[in-house]
């Protein structure tokens, strides 16, 4: 049987695989001992020119913090028009296929603003976000939510959805909008935190 | 004018909510989390529709549909931001009322809904004739292109009022003081 799931999801699995090799490496104890050898890379990246331009120009920085929630509202907008046709909510007399893969081009979009702004920004504050747990949950919660999103909506959604089974469908909608929720939700409480 | 905005600020600020509000860490940071994740429902969608005029997204879905389908999710979203910029607001009157950013905001938030009114009311007068296409007609993607102007700035006006440049106490520029509508500083925050 398990062989029988492999073969059937192999990239669903090794997506998942990878994801709790993640979270292993996070709480497993393995990350007390990569994390004080990052310390070198965050302080280098106050010292690149978006680290200097960061840290010294408040209002570049509060622009591109502005720009970084466009980003992040383009990306929202996807998610809610896609995920919530693939829940049968809005656009319902639209073809679900066609929602799905017009609003993945301007998700891309969004996400790429999202997070060429975000490198930006993290640069400015290296190594304060360095002592930060909330950083490093965003992080888990950003690879989960691109592994997810390129790894196995995408590629499921690929098909004709009409033959897959609707609970997967379902499924699938709601973990998307959890976890890009969960995205911004834990980006906003960087804010909040040191 | 900025002697009632100033005494209304002042009443807001005297209410006991107002200061529990300003004082408490989690409730306050909820509201504040909530004002801006509700950016990914309404202005994210808002943007679809305004991209969709444009034909940079979606062009091959009827405008129609797009703007009369989404229009639910994105009001719900604008309820919920507005109640809690209005919260927002309440819980910190007196520097918020005589931020200039605030101010910048306030008027175009007024442009906003006045290029929403006029958007909607071109777009459902024509729309028979250009549904389909990938495009909507000059004048409403020049709706559509102000739209996404006057909130892009919006959201940079609201996530500058966090920051002190030009707050009473710390600008000495008289135009500045006088747009911002300086009284009294930050003799009350």
């Amino acid at each position: 049987m398990i062989a029988a799931m492999f073969t059937s999801y192999p990239r669903t699995l090794t997506v998942v695989a990878a994801l709790l090799a993640l979270l292993t490496l996070a709480y497993g104890g393995a990350m007390d001992a990569v994390y004080p050898s990052l310390l070198g890379v965050f302080e280098w990246l106050e010292t690149t020119w978006f680290g200097v331009i960061g840290k010294t120009w408040g209002a570049a920085f509060a622009f591109v913090e502005a720009v970084h929630l466009l980003g992040l509202a383009l990306l929202g907008g996807c998610v809610l028009a896609g995920d919530g046709r693939l829940l049968g909510v809005v656009l319902t007399d639209v073809p679900v296929q066609t929602v799905v893969e017009r609003t993945h081009r301007v998700f891309v979009f969004g996400l790429s603003i999202s997070l060429a702004t975000g490198i930006f920004m993290a640069c400015g504050v290296a190594t304060k976000i360095y002592y930060l747990p909330v950083y490093w949950f965003k992080m888990l919660a950003l690879s989960a939510g691109m592994l997810f999103h390129f790894q196995i909506r995408r590629p499921l959604l690929s098909h004709d959805i009409q033959s897959l089974n609707p609970v997967v469908v379902k499924m699938v909608a709601v973990a998307s909008m959890l976890v890009w929720f969960m995205v911004a939700a834990t980006g906003r409480w960087i804010g909040f935190s040191g | 004018m900025n002697e009632l905005i100033y005494n209304l600020a002042i009443w807001l600020d005297d209410t006991e909510w107002s200061r529990m509000l300003h004082e408490s860490y989690y409730m306050y940071n909820w509201v504040e989390s909530t004002h801006v994740l509700t950016l990914m429902v309404s202005l994210g969608i808002l943007f679809l529709i305004d991209l969709r005029m444009l034909g940079l997204a979606l062009p091959d879905i009827p405008a129609s549909r797009i703007a009369e389908r989404l229009s639910v999710p994105m009001l719900v979203g604008f309820a919920v931001m507005f109640s809690t910029g209005i919260l927002l607001f309440y819980a910190v009157p007196v520097r918020t009322s005589q931020s200039l950013w605030f101010r910048i905001k306030m008027v175009l938030l007024v442009a906003c809904a006045v290029n929403a009114f006029l958007f909607h009311k071109r777009m459902n007068e024509s729309i028979t004739t250009w549904d389909i296409e990938p495009r909507a007609p000059g004048r409403l993607r020049l709706g559509a292109m102000l739209s996404l102007a006057f909130w892009s700035i919006v959201v940079v006006c609201g996530r500058f009022i966090a920051y002190d440049w030009f707050d009473c106490d710390t600008s000495p520029n008289t135009l500045i003081d006088i747009v911002s509508g300086c009284i009294d500083g930050q003799t009350r925050f």
